[in-house]
């Protein structure tokens, strides 16, 4: 499986890729890892006639703390995220689920920012986005405007992103010193494909009561969920077990999952529930921001 | 060639090339077939075995999914670079008297992927050797024996026995 | 001249020891050479072939203009184009109830499975002949499809193959006499279905070939990734009209097979008729997606089982319905009989089951060709019997090791010949169980295994598979299947050099299963040379003598005899040459250690070097009087019926109840594959295969829709296991020495899948036994496991 011809360019400066997005438009794709899109290219799925290598413009990597948010450039490469003290300090939610995305070499040159632009359904980081309310930056050339992740992911491998646009960054609210995360998901195998995942993100007071829940389910539609019923019964204060499993039966009500050669749709709504348990489980247990743990079976 | 050629300038194992191909060339068939160092194998192109993985800028990443003109630039370490000459590393050693390898094909990505490995986690346990192993896929082995490889390598390495 | 038949036993000092691997050396270090590391030669042309997307459709026209007019593109050519090249492909079996397909190597008129060739481009490059297979435009006229086992069997399901008027490939029936009073005697009669899904067998590396001409255009030679280089060569020879003397096939490093290689597949065909053709080398390396999609298929069967008990639990009678998906075509050389005819025969295992009755049907459908995958259906005929084992201890109430224990073939049984006529000469039914009831510590596990199974939030299980495995096929095995292109036997030349050193060509060929390592440790004690001292030369028609090749786990038995008795030819001539030059009787001669040594007389020696060099008429010894010159010998095997293996596989799991995945918790196999040759080799094969059986029965499934797509050809959505999901698999060994074949070997390669699907299926099932579950089908997917958990629920 051997990609179409294309024509290549690599741009040091991002209004360099914005000039060549406005002119290329939908001719041109975005390589940033290639981790997702060279497969494509390779099935020949996608034939882009130009390819517009990320890769050597530096000032689209960056990890940055802002008021409140950190703010991840896109090309920033999802394992020096997974390393970084700053996102494992300031981040946990998304320091827990990074290694999610695939083997060691996925990780090592798959990039945030792709992955989120990629949107394909089965992907950690846009349900880690919705849950945790991230906001992302998009530009042009001459604009630049702000997408809520709730309005970001609109179907499988589609985003809100116009002709001529790029994901620039996303801007990730920092952690607070309440806030207890964790990230689970099941596959059919222990390492690869998720069936469902579901990230939970708990503000949890002194009293141990939940002030705050945020809970986004991946696997469950084409594009990732919240669970709004779910996080209101838990903002009720109570983690216990009762609540908890309230909490995860009504989850099933907000998903509509589909039958599949991989799994049922029964099971996708049962599997819902029981990582929706799982995760808020592991965040109470989880006793603070150090973005450890995997919540796998 | 309908979209013409690039220029790529890679060093490959410590040694610089120099050559023009086409963008869409993939690194893969660049090590293959313009250096022709074939270590590296071809398996899927979809980055899912492992045969396929080098060692990009030190760490593992799957030549299948690379264009050569895209890492044009990097040092690249492919199995033939493990060693410098006729002996076999620490690594390949315990892979042999281990038995971890059986028609070879996914032996050296599987090789890559335990140098980075031992480099990050000198002293990894079994759950974390089986947690890096997934970077590669074998059909022949069923892993028993290349997880006891990568262990007594660890092991072998610590010891400075290597 | 006179030559025992059999070697000493204390000539085995190599061979019983794990000597690490010799291609270690090369496969390690990146100096391995697949087919496509083959230099390849100046102007070589690559092919791209164009695929249907059809999986029944009338081809109503083809245009290659635009990618003709493609630069960088030599050529594109239709099935008629190559049907001027090459005849279609016919298995040719002799057996009774068979019917043959035909097989254009590229299709003309017709479609029958997505992914078939339509056209081939022949291009400069692989990237161009890609581009070039864009190009070709073609127009179908879809046809009704048949595609599940079930609806292909129908009687009116779309035919696959007109002329043949019906989908069924194969039908065959036995029953011992007197089968119904049989079981009108017994107390209970128990009956289920179990069934598999197809799955393949994905070696890491896809098929490739390099076909070059000499200048002249006679001489061809291709390098294959194959099994079967010498089969290969007999079909090119047959089907091109090409000389077969003057065709060379070359297996290089093969990076896997497991039975998918040891089938002559069309672009084999294609690749040498258009070097032929154009007198220019021409190469194929086949992809991933195309490996999915083409390489044989296995697996997608059916049995339903009766078994007739006493109360006791003896089974009195037992009969099995099967029916095996074959696919669109008869593959070659084992075509649609090999799974349908084997399950069947294979089903009785190591039980005493005298009155057995089987009706097995073959289904073709528009699906890709099945065939020959590790194990072939021995898996899914040991998940049958083995399934109906502890159906039989649950209706009479006892544990299922007891149940077995009461339906094994005892001791003093063997030898036995089953109701089917299979012979087994030697072997350990009962005490590989009670020694893998030890190892995995079953009792206990019993003793304190709750009703309900629920332990920790998972339920918990155990499972025993008792097999035998069918190996070392010759002649006789091999007509009595109807396999009329494959000869039977297999050949080894040994031959000692001027130096001392030997070589040995053996008609096998290497896909990872340590060839240049086990076979060089029989021939260094049989010629009584060190190890390092003895090289190996196989998968090279060019070399080698004839033979059958490597499948069936027949190399250690058919590969090994015929180096054995090759070996006894060129010791006993070594020994009256060292006799003649010490001047003592050749009976006083023992080899050893790259010495002829008179016994009891340490100084009185002579090296190998030096009696090679007397029968090369290099020393100033004269040859013995009535000697040839030179030192090898060539000698063909033929093994005659299989010789029969057996082993336990007993496997612990652990369901999880609220996800439904599974964990394999531990995972004992005490394996009898008659004398062993390199242990440490034997333990590897039986890892590899156990962990294949993991995957087909927790996550392996192609699955085509109703329309005959296979929905994931890729390995992203074709689940193999990683290093996370294995457990760490224990293995003990029993010797079973047989003396079928001289070196009393049996083989092993396909044993760790046929006794790891029953094992572990058994064991998801005890582990839900609790919940009255019935586990009758492969793969337990997460999804299927969590329904029937669910399902006992809502009745609870």
């Amino acid at each position: 499986m051997k990609p179409a011809p294309f024509e290549y360019v690599a741009p040091e400066s991002e209004a360099e890729v914005l000039e060549l997005l406005h002119r290329h438009g939908d001719d041109a794709r975005l390589l940033a890892g290639g981790q997702s899109l060279v497969p494509m290219l390779n099935l020949r799925i996608v034939q882009p006639a130009v390819i517009v290598d990320l890769g050597r413009c530096a000032p689209l990597a960056y990890l940055n703390q802002e008021n409140g948010a950190l703010v991840c450039g896109t090309m920033t490469r999802q394992i020096m995220a997974e390393n970084s003290p700053e996102v494992r300090q300031g981040c946990p939610l998304l320091a827990a689920a990074l290694p999610y995305l695939g083997g060691k070499a996925h990780r090592n040159r798959g990039t945030v920012g792709g992955t989120l632009a990629h949107a394909d359904r089965l992907a950690e980081l846009p349900a880690v986005a919705l849950a945790l309310e991230a906001e992302i930056i998009v530009r042009s050339a001459g604009a630049e405007r702000t997408v809520a992740a709730a309005d970001f992911f609109l179907a499988d491998l589609t985003t809100a992103l116009q002709e001529g646009e790029m994901l620039h960054a996303v801007r990730f609210p920092k952690a607070t010193t309440n806030e207890r995360s964790a990230f689970a998901e099941v596959g059919n195998r222990r390492h690869g494909f998720a069936v469902v995942g579901v990230a939970a993100v708990l503000e949890v007071g002194n009293d141990g009561a939940c002030t705050k829940a945020r809970l986004a389910a991946m696997g469950v539609g084409a594009t990732p969920v919240r669970l709004m019923e779910a996080e209101q019964i838990l903002e009720q204060g109570s983690l216990g077990e009762d609540a908890v499993r309230a909490a995860g039966d009504a989850a099933v009500r907000a998903v509509d999952p589909t039958d599949d050669i991989h799994a049922s749709a029964a099971y996708r709504r049962r599997l819902t529930a029981t990582l929706v348990q799982r995760s808020v489980q592991e965040a109470v247990g989880s006793g603070g921001s150090d973005g450890t743990g995997r919540a796998m079976a | 060639m309908s979209s013409g050629t690039v220029e790529v300038r890679l060093t490959v194992n410590g040694v610089e090339y120099a050559r023009s191909v086409e963008p869409r060339y993939l690194l893969v068939d660049f090590l293959r077939h313009e250096l022709g160092l074939t270590g590296t194998h071809v398996g899927c192109e979809q980055g899912v075995c492992g045969a396929c993985t080098v060692l990009l800028d030190g760490v593992t990443a799957r030549s299948c999914l690379h264009f050569a003109v895209q890492v044009s630039g990097a040092e690249i370490t492919t199995i033939e670079g493990v060693t410098a000459d006729d002996t076999l590393s620490p690594i390949q050693e315990a892979f042999h008297s281990n038995h971890a390898l059986q028609c070879g094909y996914c032996t050296p990505g599987f090789v890559l992927t335990t140098v980075e490995l031992l480099r990050e986690n000198s002293a990894p346990d079994e759950s974390e050797i089986r947690q890096g192993l997934t970077n590669n896929i074998c059909r022949c082995t069923g892993y028993v024996n290349i997880i006891k490889a990568v262990a007594e390598a660890a092991g072998n390495m610590k010891n400075g026995a290597g | 001249m006179a030559v025992q038949d059999r070697p000493d036993e204390s000539s085995w000092k190599i061979v019983g020891q794990s000597v690490p691997r010799r291609e270690d050396a090369w496969l390690l270090t990146g100096k391995g050479c697949y087919v496509d590391d083959v230099p390849e030669p100046p102007n070589t042309l690559h092919l791209g072939f164009v695929l249907s997307p059809e999986a029944h459709a009338r081809i109503v026209s083809i245009d290659v203009a635009e990618a003709k007019a493609l630069p960088g593109v030599f050529d594109v050519l239709t099935g008629e184009d190559v049907a001027a090249l090459a005849q279609p492909i016919r298995t040719g079996f002799l057996l009774e109830g068979h019917r043959d397909t035909s097989r254009d190597a590229v299709a003309r008129d017709k479609v029958r499975f997505v992914g078939e060739a339509v056209a081939v481009v022949v291009a400069e490059n692989p990237y161009v002949a890609e581009d070039g297979v864009e190009r070709v435009h073609i127009t179908y006229d879809p046809l009704p499809a048949a595609v599940d086992l079930e609806s292909a069997a129908r009687d009116d399901a779309p035919v696959v193959h007109e002329e043949l008027g019906t989908n069924i490939l194969l039908e065959s029936t036995f029953a011992t006499e007197g089968l119904d009073e049989a079981f009108a005697g017994a107390t209970h009669v128990i009956k289920e279905t179990f069934r598999t899904g197809r799955i393949a067998g994905v070696p890491m590396e896809p098929r490739g070939c390099l076909a070059t001409t000499d200048r002249a255009g006679e001489e061809l030679t291709v390098w294959t990734s194959t099994q079967i280089p010498n089969i290969v060569k007999t079909a090119l020879g047959k089907l091109l009209g090409h000389p077969e003397s003057n065709i060379r096939v070359i297996t290089p490093d093969v990076g896997g097979g497991f039975g998918t290689k040891a089938h002559f597949y069309p672009e084999e065909l294609v690749c040498p008729a258009l070097a032929l053709k154009y007198g220019r080398p021409v190469e194929w390396i086949q992809d991933r997606r195309e490996e999915l999609l083409t390489n044989i298929h296995a697996r997608e069967h059916i049995y339903t089982v009766e078994a007739g008990i006493d109360a006791d639990g003896v089974i009195v009678a037992m009969h099995c319905n099967m029916m095996a998906n074959s696919g669109a075509y008869s593959s070659y050389p084992f075509g649609a009989t090999l799974e349908p005819v084997g399950g069947v025969r294979f089903v009785l295992g190591p039980y005493h089951i005298r009155n057995y009755g089987y009706e097995t049907r073959a289904v073709a459908s528009h699906t890709c060709p099945a065939g020959a995958y590790r194990g072939t259906a021995q898996p899914t005929a040991m998940l049958a019997i083995e399934g109906m084992m502890d159906r039989i201890a649950r209706k009479v109430g006892i544990d299922p090791a007891e149940a077995r224990r009461r339906n094994l073939i005892q001791p003093d049984q063997l030898p036995y010949t089953t109701a089917v006529g299979m012979f087994y000469s030697t072997g350990s039914y009962t005490e590989s169980l009670a020694r893998a009831m030890e190892m995995i510590g079953y009792e206990d596990y019993r003793a304190s295994q709750p009703a309900d199974r629920l332990v920790d939030g998972k339920y918990r299980g155990i499972g025993i598979c008792c097999y035998t495995e069918n190996s070392g096929m010759g002649v006789a095995a091999i007509r009595a299947r109807g396999w009329s292109t494959l000869p039977g036997f297999d050949g080894a030349l040994v031959r000692v050099a001027t130096d001392g050193k030997v070589k040995a060509y053996i008609s096998h060929a290497a896909s990872g299963q340590g060839h240049y390592t086990s076979f060089a440790q029989i021939v260094a004690d049989q010629v009584g040379v060190p190890f390092e001292d003895v090289s190996i030369v196989v998968g090279d028609t060019g070399q080698t003598p004839a033979g059958t090749n490597t499948f069936a786990s027949r190399g250690t038995v058919t590969g090994g005899g015929a180096a054995i008795r090759a070996c006894l030819v060129v010791a006993d001539k070594m020994k009256r040459i060292a006799a003649q030059v010490l001047e003592v009787s050749a009976d006083d001669i023992v080899l050893e250690d790259g010495k002829a040594v008179v016994q009891g007389v340490p100084d009185m020696k002579l090296s190998v070097r030096e009696i090679a060099e007397v029968a090369y008429s290099m020393s100033s010894h004269d040859l013995p009087e009535g000697e040839d010159y030179g030192l090898e010998a060539t000698d063909h095997y033929d093994a005659g019926m299989p010789t029969i293996a057996n082993a336990v596989h007993i496997a612990a799991v652990a369901v999880d109840a609220a996800d439904g995945t599974v964990e394999v918790e531990r995972y004992v196999v005490v394996h009898d594959c008659g004398r062993i040759i390199n242990p440490m080799i034997v333990d590897g094969q039986v890892h590899g295969g156990a962990v294949q059986a993991l995957g087909e029965v927790l996550m392996e499934e192609l699955v085509y829709d109703e329309a005959g797509q296979l929905q994931n050809a890729t390995l992203l959505e074709y689940l193999l296991p990683t290093a996370l999901d294995i457990p760490m698999i224990e293995v003990e060994h029993i010797e079973s020495v047989t003396d079928e074949n001289p070196g009393g070997f049996k083989g092993l390669g396909e044993g760790g899948v046929i006794g790891g699907v029953p094992a572990l299926t058994n064991a998801i099932a005890d582990a839900l036994a609790g919940i009255g579950a019935n586990v009758n089908s492969n793969p337990l997917r997460p999804s299927h496991l969590s329904g029937l958990i669910a399902a006992s629920k809502r009745f609870s």
